[in-house]
């Protein structure tokens, strides 16, 4: 099997204070409104029986991602040396189809009208650097590998492998609670859902 | 975006080289090879790319540097460790330093936003005089010389009238330029430092006279983690403690979070006791009830070690769970439940900050939290509370000149922060940051005529800003340093601009164990001085070179490393720092040691005259201050004011840290902003849904003092009969179209909306209260 690599996000250990997202917008250089990697916050129960679960999420790097397939311009491409989903700007005609057809959110576009997305910082990995969330996180509820590797990962914290019709490349360390599965995380999906009442 | 287009775009980067330098010479950057291999702790995560230690290069063709520094976003201090990363001369990023222990390669988001901080067009440029009337903004430029001119020649015209106890330095929060002030006014010769009443000094305070000195919460071997008044998520999230905290729930350690909003600490709880805001005291004697009528306390420890235990037995009778519901909002069953739950878990510590600084019980809620660590017998063993040994707090006593204090300079003190008999505390003498501001409107017991204020907006930091803003019209002379434009710049009669953190090559920050030069990432983008010049400089000009190093600071520097053993050339030789100091293991139950700690007032009393934990506190007996601590309303609240509850049925408060900006600072920072657009008020459903109210509307908070126009935050995690904002909203920022908001009324500044009379007040430490009633309805 080709090389593949994914990330692994624990909202177990995920204290929502977004230096990950700030750290990759830095990097990038990413400008005002798109944001790469999310943080996103899932409420349950009422008050004081209220649990509050965060998760971090950027683009899963799919095994059969949806936003490759549904491309028009074929400016998607998912890389056989790593298995990264690269946009190709210069292709792009924003169009928009990715956004609609990706379920966690991570074409992102911004004033050129273009997608922009994670890219798991192929440039920084380069360098023999990690990706720059891995790197910041305080809480150490990142981490990015090898497939393999992270399913020996997630074998040990007890996380799974999250489940989805374009098989995301992410290994999550849920809090078990009722009625939500430990390889879904559609709860927090539907923060990304302007509608949403939340917080910040 | 190169980063976007294609695979191409990583072979080009494969041909980038990353150069670490160290100190500007090359012979710092032959050392810094050694201190630049990344040697950090392994991760323990497989499938992790193993860190590759970044190739040194010390050529002129290296376009990008990777300057070693401490990150100077909160501070400046000891903080968190960075490489400074520099593109062609433009500082462009930032990468945890994993050398340094204290954030082992971790950065907060407000590290990673510091180049847009450093290159904002909110930055000061050059040193201003004002030309318009106060508050209009119109100023003018001129040189440091005449800058600094201006205000030597102004307060020595002052001490000559006045006394030289007419100026008053402002305090920020602690930063590792407050020691230059300390001594700037002790070689002035005004006691008036002007500390805020909020943080830190007044839990310092009450633990010294209970304790003998502050406990330290040893999370690393605990069982049980009591979370109270205090965010350790982000009050500095990549500084170890979320670190500490996760890896005790990991270990399956409790956490209990007592707070009345659930922030992300409290949803790594078991258990959350929403608190009403400014109850704690309450809660607290309710606890130790239950702890003493249970008999759940450590008689061992209580024989031993304790002083008026008896006293207070019979003193907490009175606060039973039952009595504290109402007050505190938290069922009976539940302080119950949390009291026994704390008691037979051991060892187990308690984690505070100072949200329980802000109301008129403030003394006696830390005192309170000191008794419970106490008699369950969790003080100084290992998992528990750890008492520090030794002399008493402070540090670099010497450098703030403490020893020329006199009783006639403790007379002298406007409005004490602590009574005069408990003058000067750990850091030195001081006056209530608030009170500064009513002796200039009432006189009483004199006026101050100049007000210096470096990292500090009193408009937004302090309550009462409608007295603030009277006053600072009235002050004669108003003094604003800092690094970009603040709040009441438009009342200074002079602004001096300093330089960032990322601009100077000073001074060196020690931190636990630690110590590191600090290195210069860019060139001053404008005419700036540093915080430390300034002082410094100032002082020479006022005529107290002696003790200003006659304006060197190298010579300043080579002073303080003395006791290191060090100097700059050898420490600037280790970029990444040096250990300091080997630790041994610790030693605990050090009882005698600590009980017998000495005050730092003249007389040098000791602390606890009985060598034992004063729970009956005979020094606070003696200067007419309760004994034992009792509950005392906030001035208005449902129990202490029903009659207000018509009008203003809800508990309002603030929060003090949040996860992007530092107090008053950084709204003006984009990728910042970006997380936390607006001012908002968290509300809960129910509440919100009765007035109409979804989220993200626009409301108006009213209180009997003010009212704001804050966003409406939808919060499932709040107490239905309390609402909450964010403390030092003021700020605009331009790229995000937010312009600046009014400090009074239809602004979000939420310390305008307090009462500041005397209910507000804790009598013995001077916290103001941070808490009041108020109604919501839709904008």
């Amino acid at each position: 099997m080709a090389k593949q690599l994914g990330f692994y996000l624990s909202s177990r250990r995920c204290v929502q204070c977004h230096s990950c997202q700030v750290a990759c917008k830095a990097v990038h250089g990413v400008e005002l409104g798109p944001t790469w990697r999310k943080v996103l916050n899932y409420w349950e129960g009422d008050f004081p029986n209220v649990a509050n679960r965060t998760i971090s999420i950027s683009c899963f790097h799919c095994a059969k991602p949806a936003c490759v397939e549904i491309c028009p311009a074929g400016a998607i491409t998912k890389r056989a040396e790593d298995g990264v989903v690269v946009v190709d700007r210069n292709e792009c005609v924003g169009c928009r189809s990715c956004e609609q057809a990706c379920p966690y959110g991570a074409p992102q576009f911004g004033a050129d009208g273009k997608m922009q997305k994670c890219d798991l910082c192929l440039e920084r990995r380069a360098e023999g650097k990690q990706p720059a969330c891995v790197a910041t996180c305080p809480g150490e509820a990142l981490a990015f590998g090898e497939l393999a590797d992270l399913e020996q990962l997630a074998a040990k914290k007890h996380a799974h492998r999250l489940t989805g019709k374009t098989e995301p490349i992410a290994f999550v360390a849920l809090v078990q609670h009722k009625g939500v599965a430990a390889d879904n995380i559609d709860p927090f999906l539907h923060v990304l859902k302007p509608t949403e009442s939340g917080r910040q | 975006m190169e980063t976007q287009s294609d695979a191409k775009s990583s072979r080009r980067s494969f041909l980038k080289k990353t150069a670490i330098v160290g100190a500007a010479s090359a012979v710092a950057a032959g050392a810094a090879i050694t201190g630049a291999s990344l040697s950090g702790k392994k991760s323990g995560l497989p499938g992790v790319l193993k860190r590759v230690t970044s190739k040194v290069f010390h050529s002129k063709e290296a376009k990008e540097k990777a300057i070693p520094t401490f990150c100077g976003m909160c501070g400046p201090s000891a903080g968190c460790g960075i490489y400074a990363i520099v593109k062609n001369g433009k500082f462009v990023g930032v990468e945890g330093m994993k050398e340094l222990p204290l954030n082992r390669g971790r950065l907060c988001s407000k590290a990673h936003a510091a180049p847009q901080w450093v290159y904002s067009e909110q930055r000061l440029k050059y040193p201003l005089r004002r030309i318009g009337e106060k508050g209009e903004g119109k100023f003018e430029r001129i040189s440091w010389d005449e800058a600094l001119d201006t205000i030597a020649n102004k307060l020595k015209e002052q001490k000559e009238k006045y006394g030289p106890e007419s100026l008053a330095v402002l305090s920020p929060a602690h930063r590792t330029y407050s020691p230059y002030m300390y001594r700037f006014l002790v070689a002035h010769g005004s006691p008036n430092y002007g500390h805020s009443g909020i943080c830190a000094m007044q839990r310092a305070f009450a633990y010294a006279y209970t304790l003998g000195t502050s406990p330290r919460a040893d999370i690393s071997k605990t069982k049980l983690i009591m979370i109270w008044g205090k965010q350790p998520v982000y009050a500095g999230s990549s500084k170890g403690g979320v670190r500490e905290l996760l890896e005790a729930k990991e270990r399956g350690a409790k956490i209990v979070a007592i707070k009345p909003t659930m922030e992300p600490d409290v949803a790594l709880a078991d258990v959350w006791v929403p608190v009403r805001p400014g109850t704690d005291a309450a809660l607290a004697l309710a606890m130790i009830h239950v702890i003493i009528g249970e008999h759940l306390y450590d008689a061992k420890f209580v024989e031993e070690w304790t002083h008026g235990f008896p006293e207070l037995v019979k003193h907490v009778r009175q606060y039973t769970p039952e009595w504290a519901e109402p007050i505190t909002g938290v069922k009976a069953d539940q302080i119950r439940s949390v009291a026994r739950l704390y008691a037979t878990t051991k060892p187990a510590c308690i984690e505070d900050g100072n949200g329980l600084e802000h109301a008129p019980s403030c003394n006696d809620t830390i005192r309170s939290l000191a008794i419970l660590r106490a008699i369950t017998g969790n003080l100084d063993i290992p998992g528990g509370d750890l008492l520090a040994a030794g002399k008493p707090e402070g540090g670099r006593k010497s450098f703030t000149l403490r020893e020329r204090y006199t009783q006639e300079w403790i007379d002298k003190l406007v409005w004490p922060e602590f009574p005069r008999a408990f003058q000067p505390m750990n850091e030195g003498t001081s006056s209530a940051y608030y009170g500064i501001f009513e002796s200039i409107l009432t006189e009483k017991p004199y006026p101050v005529r100049a007000i210096i204020a470096p990292g500090t907006q009193p408009t937004v930091t302090t309550r009462g800003t409608s007295r603030v803003i009277e006053a600072l019209k009235k002050l004669d002379f108003y003094v604003v340093v800092d690094v970009s434009r603040t709040a009441d710049m438009n009342y200074a009669d002079i602004v001096i601009p300093v330089a960032s953190m990322y601009e100077i090559d000073h001074p060196f920050e020690s931190g636990e164990g630690w110590i590191m030069a600090r290195n210069k990432v860019i060139e001053p983008l404008g005419d700036y001085k540093s915080d430390y010049e300034f002082w410094i400089d100032l002082g020479v000009r006022m005529g107290y070179g002696k003790d200003f190093w006659h304006g060197s600071i190298d010579q300043c520097m080579k002073e303080l490393l003395v006791p290191f053993n060090l100097t700059m050339e050898e420490l600037r030789s280790h970029p990444t720092g040096v250990a300091t100091g080997k630790k041994g293991p610790p030693a605990y139950k050090k009882y005698a040691q600590v009980f017998a700690t000495r005050s730092t007032r003249l007389n040098g009393a000791p602390l606890l005259p009985q060598g034992k934990v004063a729970i009956y506190n005979t020094t606070f007996e003696e200067n007419g201050f309760n004994p034992l601590p009792q509950w005392v309303e906030p001035p208005e609240s449902p129990t202490a004011t029903p009659e207000l509850l018509n009008r203003y049925p809800l508990v309002f408060s603030d929060f003090h840290t949040s996860k992007v900006y530092n107090a008053g600072w950084l709204r003006h920072v984009p990728y910042l902003r970006e997380i936390m657009t607006d001012p908002t008020v968290q509300i809960h459903p129910e509440t919100a849904e009765a007035r109409g109210i979804v989220n993200g509307d626009w409301v108006i908070v009213e209180s009997p003092y003010n009212s704001l126009r804050l966003k409406a935050e939808v919060n499932r995690g709040i107490r239905k009969d309390t609402v909450m904002a964010l403390h030092g909203w003021w700020q605009g920022c331009k790229e995000l179209k937010k312009e600046d908001s009014a400090l009074l009324a239809g602004g979000a500044n939420v310390n305008s909306m307090y009462n500041t009379g005397k209910k507000a007040w804790d009598p013995l430490v001077t916290a103001l209260s941070s808490q009041t009633l108020v109604q919501v309805r839709k904008a």
